[in-house]
């Protein structure tokens, strides 16, 4: 066990070594000049283009600028924005608040909504509510974010008028539609899942053996099926949170709402890559150290990998 | 009536054709290749259902609800919705196909190559491999998109990339389970080359399991190229693409609903009608497949 929790941080470190140098390798693998390409068509001063080479740290030999950027980067210096000159960490501390609560918001609501779609079709499995929730969770899969919030749009914004289509501020209901549109696809997932390990549980012969006794049902439920049925969605939460964190890009962009994701869209349309090395590394490293956290959690949890 | 005759012919199919024979008989799949099949001839055969240029520009026409003339209506600036809707269909397709040959034939190579030799090579592929697994699937894009710059290309390079892990972990497990088998040990042991062991006898057991996930992945690389397409960083302006044109709809979103609801209904129904595809195609070569509900 501790062999495994051992290894499993080492092979975590060993691959932030790895994202380390391929978001340091960004600004390298840009064909031709990076500094012609971030200058574009706009006319400088050979001592200004000096400048821009000197500010990413192009004049010394590759492995110097790789030491510099990542003995920088572990002291939380992320470089500066070419554009706008400040400082990529103080940006991105600024804007991933926003992009939490909108991930958090959309997982709760996955997690609530597939969560009671999953165990009442996993109950009633057969049933006509077991088969429109299924295809309901298949239509789910199949629909792009980006459309998803277009047609949230037409309906609640332009229809109805209930919430914003711009989601600017930290208010519910500014909160409301990219929250529904970034958790409804993965309120598919979630009852998906929920129900397949529901009736994978439910046929289990302890189950058997509970009812057999005069268990009442309400309690095989809730005390014997669920909690073993909840162990895949302990995974699934540490996973998505973190996936959600990127795929809230999209989102951010059609609701023009702040945070990391747009930050890395307008970053690239700017071509200020101190920025997108940043925003790409600290979602990459949130990524992996979810990762790893669900991998020990669900070792923790799962006895029968906890006895091994 | 002799013996011979009486006896039923056993016809024995290559598992690849059992596997075809079972997706074709699953009806979940015939649904999705009927839906899959409308869409590729209509987006083939655009010039002979619409003589419209998809790029003309008619200023006295703008915003124009659909009706008999324009059955998708008119966007912004007065291009004929329905003829981008097909010529942006092919792009969309075109991405997907080409995105997931790149993912699929480079993932492969790399997981025959770690799988088959192990050692090192394994080590230094199976690191890559986890580097690239450590990026939510959009920001691996994102990434590659701020390196090569903004165009439908280098989209479809994006995405092919971060399918890249998926295409090596799969193929790598497999020939790490098939490398062992006595038939591979045994042209091993007739001098069989590692090239001549690898395509002749590790290739075709792995080529089945692959067939799942190319099938679901080109659903997912439709959706990831239109999602860049979306953003802006594909498909540049006036090229029709169904997720540019859904990014150029959002401006319209209050004067014209058509303009969002067409090209999201040709994304939808597309990733829908190849998700069942590729249900089926799991569940073929699973060799789950409930056959008493297809016969």
């Amino acid at each position: 066990m501790t062999t495994y929790l051992l290894r499993r941080l080492i092979t975590s470190i060993l691959v932030l070594f790895g994202v380390s140098i391929l978001v340091f390798s960004i600004i390298h693998l840009v064909p031709g000049d990076v500094v012609t390409a971030i200058l574009g068509r706009q006319k400088v001063s050979a001592q200004e283009e000096a400048q821009l080479r000197q500010q990413l740290g192009l004049n010394d030999p590759i492995p110097v600028q790789y030491w510099h950027y990542l003995s920088k980067a572990l002291h939380g210096d992320l470089g500066e924005s070419i554009r706008n000159h400040v400082p990529v960490s103080q940006s991105i501390a600024e804007q991933l608040p926003s992009t939490i609560a909108l991930a958090f918001s959309a997982l709760i609501l996955a997690l609530v909504i597939g969560f009671v779609l999953g165990l009442t079709a996993a109950l009633k499995h057969g049933s006509w509510f077991d088969t429109l929730a299924m295809s309901l969770s298949v239509s789910g899969l199949s629909i792009p974010t980006f459309w998803l919030g277009l047609l949230l749009i037409l309906l609640f914004s332009v229809s109805l008028k209930w919430f914003p289509s711009i989601s600017t501020g930290s208010s519910f209901s500014a909160l409301v539609l990219p929250a529904l549109t970034l958790g409804l696809p993965e309120t598919s997932v979630v009852a998906r899942m929920v129900r397949a390990s529901m009736l994978d549980v439910l046929g289990k012969e302890y189950i058997t053996a509970a009812r057999a006794k005069g268990v009442r049902e309400s309690a095989v439920i809730l005390k014997h099926a669920l909690r073993n049925a909840l162990i895949p969605v302990v995974t699934f939460v540490g996973l998505q949170m973190a996936y959600l964190l990127g795929g809230s890009t999209i989102v951010e962009t059609m609701f023009a709402r702040q945070g990391i994701g747009r930050l890395a869209v307008q970053s690239i349309s700017n071509r200020d890559y101190p920025m997108v090395q940043g925003v790409v590394l600290v979602v990459a490293v949130i990524y992996v150290v979810m990762n790893t956290i669900t991998d020990i959690t669900y070792t923790l949890l799962n006895p029968t990998i906890r006895l091994k | 009536m002799t013996a011979e005759t009486s006896q039923p012919k056993i016809r024995i199919d290559s598992p690849g054709i059992r596997v075809l024979r079972r997706t074709f008989r699953n009806r979940s799949a015939q649904v999705g290749f009927a839906i899959l099949l409308v869409f590729i001839l209509a987006c083939v055969g655009a010039p002979l259902i619409t003589h419209a240029d998809p790029d003309a520009i008619d200023p006295s026409n703008t915003l124009h609800v659909p009706s008999r003339t324009y059955p998708m209506g008119t966007d912004g600036i007065g291009r004929d919705v329905f003829a981008r809707f097909l010529y942006g269909g092919r792009l969309s397709l075109w991405v997907g196909l080409v995105a997931i040959a790149i993912g699929g034939l480079t993932g492969t190579t790399l997981g025959m190559v770690s799988g088959y030799f192990g050692g090192w090579l394994d080590a230094s592929i199976s690191w890559v491999t986890d580097i690239l697994l450590a990026f939510p699937d959009i920001l691996l894009a994102l990434a590659i998109i701020a390196i090569l710059g903004p165009g439908i290309v280098n989209a479809m390079i994006a995405v092919g990339i971060s399918f890249i892990p998926s295409f090596m972990r799969l193929t790598r497990s497999n020939v790490l389970a098939v490398r062992e088998m006595s038939y591979v040990e045994a042209a091993r042991a007739l001098g069989g080359s590692n090239t001549e062991i690898i395509l002749t006898h590790i290739l075709p057991n792995v080529m089945r399991t692959l067939l799942v996930l190319v099938t679901l992945g080109i659903g997912s690389a439709i959706l990831a190229g239109a999602a860049l397409n979306f953003l802006g960083l594909g498909a540049q302006p006036p090229t029709p693409e169904w997720g540019a044109m859904l990014n150029a709809g959002q401006k319209y979103i209050r004067q014209g609903w058509w303009l969002t609801v067409f090209p999201g209904l040709g994304i939808f129904f597309t990733i829908l009608a190849i998700n069942l595809i590729g249900d089926a195609v799991s569940d073929a070569v699973a060799g789950t497949v409930v056959l008493s509900k297809t016969k």
